[in-house]
């Protein structure tokens, strides 16, 4: 793993900050969630407290509802309605006002508000049944809706145009029982003479006795038969109600019988039994001060059932959400699934004596106000941490790729350092006062003493050379001077073997000192201009009179191959490379010399049989006191000629390279001069 | 009775000082030795040796041979010299003839070849003393060689050569259009030199009658073999 990856990963860690950012968002959401609520709880209960006692501005009546396991005090008994009847109806709060049709589908669906009142009570459970009805009332401002669902197998209207008095014109007939606001009861019947719209009749007793049937205009409705029956849809003010209210259905199988009645009316005088607990329009007034935009106020019943409410959710100052790409994706990533819109708080209403619950308040408030609140706090933090994080991941990048070019240089420069003969090029980064800096300086001394140590070596075969030849003189002119006084035939053979032994000594002077003659001898070489095919041709001829064991074959171009260079050195050269060629072939091995052309260079190449070169000490070849000999032979080796090779190559501007022949049958040299 | 020939000897090593000296009493020679440069100037103040034999480097003084041997030309422009040194590097060859040196030889090489060339420098000089006779010139064109007094002319004119480039022009010479080798040169040379060592007594010796005809190119490698002369 690179230096750039890894700082790229640590630079990616800085991700963890928006990250922390939402987690953060999402704990000051719920701190401030958890805030309003408080605040609308104490709003609930501050309202609800208002409301403590106030039962006649909850029911139209005072306070009717208890719970039978808490008998009431003696004072309150005057007061107090009768217990709870199962004829009472409950309203519920609509939200919307129903189209008088006679049918269903604008009532809230809501089967749990229906009521069913059966002929046989023990019916009035089931859904099924001849003699059974549903009721289901609804309040929207100021008047009683109410919807009747009733089991009838034959739906009979009454004749239409005969006196509605005359009971041999009677259909199917729903009795309306009622208290009025006079607290005395009275009744409507609804005899319809086919679907569609129908009126409410009231009886009256005229000054003399007559009966009269007299049209109730406030009283408004609607039939629609079903399938099993029909349904039947009122509106009554509630102006003309007071506490009780029943039905009564006289179900006819034909015009004129005597009907079969039930319902919530007696049916022998048609008096109420049940009572009609609904909230009293003073309540929607009174609730109406706390009105205020994003708000709803809603009083329920204990039982749960909707009484007033004044609803201003959607009146809420909608902010605008901040835009953009990244403000939609934020919120996607911090809004959990599901999350509520709307936050509401709940306190119970209590009696005046505190003891009975006699209703719920509610506040409702949209969460739209703080949710933008946050949005617009995360979008802020989170634009700044992922920008920063950019920045920082950036910078690492940028970072990481300055090190990796210092670092890369730094390499390069050591790899190619010592690459030339006695020659460390400038280190870079030396100047640069960090730790790569120190590298680079330590690298150079390190260099700088490789340098000065291989210099050293290079010229100690010169130096050892020159040191040896006058110790090596005195032995010498002391041997002649002895052989010119004449000694004995016994000290003469001795006196040979010295000579002997100090012409070796001189051969090997003179090989320690070859390549610091050659480099003198480049250092003075004139450059001319020529043909180096008959260079090598000629110095072909002449291996091959100094090395009758070998075979020497020339493959050179018809063309002169012109360079500008010293023949001498090319002759040196040469005799290295055939020297080595013939030290590494076995006898009457052919080596091949060869001269061709390349685009840019004239490539000289002496091919032997032999030993294939190992590709290790390919590399090292050319370097100045480096052999890969392992037999002894008399002459002196020292790793020097090689070595030449490569001093005359670069001084005609090229180089010297070793490769091993096709099959590994020998050993090929390269050596390509500048054109 | 001739006098003997003085031959100073100027060398620093003691062991080799001695060694030359009595190889050049045994030959006849009268041998003074000096260790340095002012030593030797003092004795050369009073009197002149007939030939001097100098070491390059003289005990703190690395190239004090030259400087001695500037010294001594001005003092006599006749008196052979003869370099020698332990040092074989091209550059003290050059600057050694450059001030005048007869020859200039390595230490390596053998007392009898020294003394060879010491005699023939002797010949030389006796030889210059008296008037040229045709029968020991050898003429190839333009070239004339006089062995006896070891001088060659290029057109007529003198090429100042030292001992060692006179021997390798004459074995050239002698045999025009023959190949020489490198040993066969040195032999002719009375000298153990290296290919290098050869190659640029050559070299200097074709500078030199190129200074006095740019046209010279008598004087031919044979790549790989040695050297000819070509008419």
């Amino acid at each position: 793993m690179s230096i750039r990856l890894k700082l790229l990963l640590l630079g990616l860690l800085t991700l963890v900050l928006p990250w922390a950012g939402c987690r953060y968002a999402r704990e000051m959401e719920s701190a401030l969630r958890e805030g309003e609520q408080n605040s609308l709880l104490s709003v609930a209960q501050t309202i609800a407290s208002s409301l403590q006692g106030r039962g006649d501005l909850l029911y139209r009546q005072p306070a009717r509802v208890q719970s039978p396991e808490e008998p009431e005090t003696e004072d309150d008994k005057a007061a107090a309605a009768p217990k709870p009847s199962p004829y009472d109806l409950r309203p519920i709060l609509l939200s919307a006002q129903p189209f008088l049709d006679g049918y269903v589908e604008e009532w809230p669906q809501n089967k749990t508000a229906w009521r069913y009142f059966a002929r046989d009570p023990a019916m009035s459970t089931v859904a099924t049944g001849q003699h059974k009805f549903g009721i289901l009332t609804g309040v929207f401002d100021r008047m009683l809706y109410v919807m009747l669902d009733v089991h009838d197998e034959h739906l009979v209207f009454d004749t239409p145009g005969a006196s509605p008095l005359d009971p041999s014109t009677f259909g199917d007939r729903i009795w309306i029982g009622f208290e009025g606001q006079d607290e005395r009861e009275h009744q409507v019947f609804i005899a319809a003479t086919g679907p569609g719209s129908v009126t409410a009749r009231r009886i009256e007793t005229g000054e003399y006795g007559q009966l009269t049937a007299v049209n109730e205009p406030r009283i408004l409705g609607a039939l629609q038969p079903t399938a099993r029956g029909y349904r039947l849809e009122l509106r009554i003010p509630l102006s003309m109600l007071g506490e009780r209210f029943g039905v009564l259905i006289d179900d006819r199988d034909r015009r004129g019988v005597d009907p079969v009645s039930y319902g919530t009316l007696r049916s022998d005088d048609l008096h109420t039994v049940g009572r009609l607990i609904v909230a009293s329009p003073e309540l929607t007034t009174y609730l109406k001060q706390f009105r205020q935009p994003g708000l709803r106020v809603a009083v329920a019943a204990p039982e749960g059932r909707l009484l007033a409410q004044v609803d201003a959710l959607s009146e809420a100052k909608v902010l605008a959400p901040e835009p953009g790409i990244l403000a939609r994706f934020y919120r996607r990533f911090v809004d959990r699934p599901g999350t509520r819109r709307v936050i509401d708080s709940t306190a119970d209403i209590y009696d005046r004596e505190h003891k009975q619950i006699i209703g719920s308040l509610q506040v409702s408030q949209t969460e739209d106000r703080w949710l933008m609140l946050r949005d617009r706090a995360l979008t802020h933090m989170l634009n700044l941490t992922l920008g920063f994080s950019l920045a920082a991941v950036i910078a690492t990048f940028i970072f990481a790729a300055w090190l990796a070019v210092r670092l890369s240089r730094l390499r390069a420069a050591s790899e190619s350092a010592l690459t030339r003969e006695g020659l460390v090029t400038t280190f870079p980064e030396t100047d640069a006062s960090d730790e790569l800096g120190d590298v680079a300086r330590g690298f150079s001394t390190l260099l700088h003493r490789l340098n000065e140590y291989t210099g050293y070596l290079r010229t100690l075969a010169g130096k050892l050379a020159h040191e040896i030849r006058t110790p090596l003189t005195i032995v010498r002119s002391s041997l002649e001077n002895m052989e010119s006084e004449g000694v004995s035939s016994s000290a003469g053979i001795y006196l040979e073997r010295a000579r002997q032994g100090s012409d070796r000594l001189n051969a090997i002077l003179i090989a320690m000192g070859a390549a610091t003659r050659v480099e003198e001898a480049i250092s003075n070489a004139e450059r001319t201009r020529f043909n180096l095919v008959p260079v090598v041709q000629s110095a072909a001829d002449a291996y091959r009179i100094a090395f009758p064991q070998r075979a020497f074959a020339t493959e050179v171009p018809e063309e002169p191959v012109e360079i500008e260079g010293a023949p001498d050195l090319i002759v040196q050269m040469l005799d290295k490379l055939v020297d080595n060629a013939v030290d590494f072939s076995p006898e009457g091995a052919t080596i091949i010399l060869r001269v061709r052309l390349e685009p840019h260079a004239a490539v000289v190449e002496a091919d032997n049989p032999g030993p294939p070169l190992s590709p290790d000490t390919r590399d090292r070849l050319f370097e100045s006191l480096w052999q890969s000999r392992t037999d002894s032979d008399s002459r002196p080796h020292f790793g020097l000629g090689l070595y030449i090779v490569r001093l005359i190559a670069e001084f005609h501007r090229g180089e010297a390279t070793a490769s091993s022949l096709p099959g590994d049958s020998g050993a090929r040299f390269t050596i390509r001069l500048a054109r | 009775m001739l006098m003997k020939r003085m031959v100073a000897i100027v060398e620093d090593e003691p062991a080799i000082r001695d060694n030359y000296a009595a190889a050049f009493t045994r030959e006849g020679y009268l041998v003074r030795t000096y260790a340095n440069r002012s030593q030797a100037m003092t004795a050369f103040a009073s009197r002149l040796p007939d030939l001097a034999v100098i070491d390059i480097s003289l005990e703190d003084e690395p190239e004090g041979g030259f400087e001695l041997c500037r010294q001594l030309r001005a003092l006599s422009p006749e008196l052979p010299i003869i370099f020698l040194t332990a040092r074989d590097s091209e550059l003290d060859a050059v600057s050694g003839l450059r001030l005048g040196a007869d020859d200039f030889l390595t230490k390596d090489l053998s007392l009898a070849h020294l003394i060879a060339r010491v005699n023939a420098l002797f010949r030389r000089v006796e030889a210059l003393r008296r008037p040229a006779e045709a029968s020991q010139m050898v003429r190839r064109g333009p070239l004339t060689l006089d062995a006896e007094r070891m001088q060659v002319e290029w057109e007529g004119q003198v090429v100042l050569l030292s001992l060692t480039e006179f021997w390798i022009v004459y074995a050239l010479a002698r045999h025009s259009g023959h190949v020489k080798n490198r040993q066969q040169l040195m032999d002719a040379a009375n000298v153990v030199l290296d290919d290098n060592t050869i190659t640029s007594h050559v070299k200097r010796i074709r500078r030199k009658f190129q200074s006095i005809d740019p046209k010279f190119d008598a004087v031919q490698t044979v790549y790989g073999m040695g050297y000819r002369w070509v008419d």
